[in-house]
């Protein structure tokens, strides 16, 4: 998982909107999040030692 | 109309512009703090670290969207949906050092640790939405613009140079490939 992935499309998000393209913004936006959703499952889906 | 024109005219559209000022203000200087730990106390950040770094910044996002394009109700979609995200990363982490005698990952800040701080922020930007919905009900129309205050620029800029700074950052700590679970030095040095 690179890591540095999500961070480098949040920032050609910041970068569109700058440059006043919304729509642009928005869709990198959803690629971000579509990688940190991917990302979570990698680091987050083993079990936890407690019992809820 | 164009926004900057229209903030001048309607009182709710600049409540809604400082708080979402103020908002993206609070993102850049958590993201601020949290670099002066990782350079000034050499606490590498771990992975869910990372993660809830890029929650804060997918949630900065929006507030920016708001600033630069006016309120709208995608943008409040995109904090709230990054706020449960972010949320969902720092919850985790609070449960993997829940137990008792568990010291928890890194140093704290005022007797909460950064995640438990990240759960707390992640919440009030959910009530955040909450509220903002209703005071931008009659808002609710984002417009192109052209031009940007000299202010949200400013803002705006430093919030570009700060998640530029984390992907230099994750790239040292994590090189191209998974993270370390526990780092205590950087894989890639400059």
């Amino acid at each position: 998982m690179i890591m540095m992935l999500p961070f480098l499309t949040a920032v050609l998000s910041i970068w569109f909107s700058l440059r006043g393209q919304r729509t642009a913004s928005i869709g990198t936006w959803v690629v971000t999040f579509v990688i940190f959703l991917a990302w979570m499952k990698y680091h987050m889906t083993d079990s936890l030692n407690i019992s809820l | 109309m164009n926004y900057q024109h229209a903030l001048k005219q309607d009182a709710s559209l600049l409540w809604s512009y400082w708080f979402n000022m103020i908002a993206l203000v609070a993102v850049c200087g958590s993201l601020v703090v949290a670099f002066y730990w990782q350079i000034a106390f050499n606490e590498l950040p771990c992975p869910l670290c990372q993660l809830q770094r890029v929650g804060l910044i997918l949630a900065g996002i929006g507030f920016m969207l708001n600033l630069r394009f006016g309120p709208s109700a995608v943008h409040y979609a995109i904090i709230l949906a990054s706020a449960m995200g972010g949320a969902a990363a720092s919850m985790r982490q609070v449960l993997l050092h829940i137990m008792p005698g568990d010291t928890g990952y890194g140093t704290a800040l005022f007797g909460l640790h950064f995640y438990t701080w990240g759960l707390i922020s992640f919440i009030v930007m959910m009530i955040f939405c909450a509220v903002m919905l209703c005071i931008d009900r009659n808002n609710m129309k984002a417009a192109a613009t052209t031009a940007m205050a000299s202010l949200t620029a400013v803002i705006i800029y430093f919030f570009f140079a700060l998640t530029a700074a984390n992907v230099v950052s994750s790239v040292m700590v994590c090189k191209f490939g998974a993270c370390p679970d526990n780092p205590t030095e950087y894989v890639w040095k400059f």
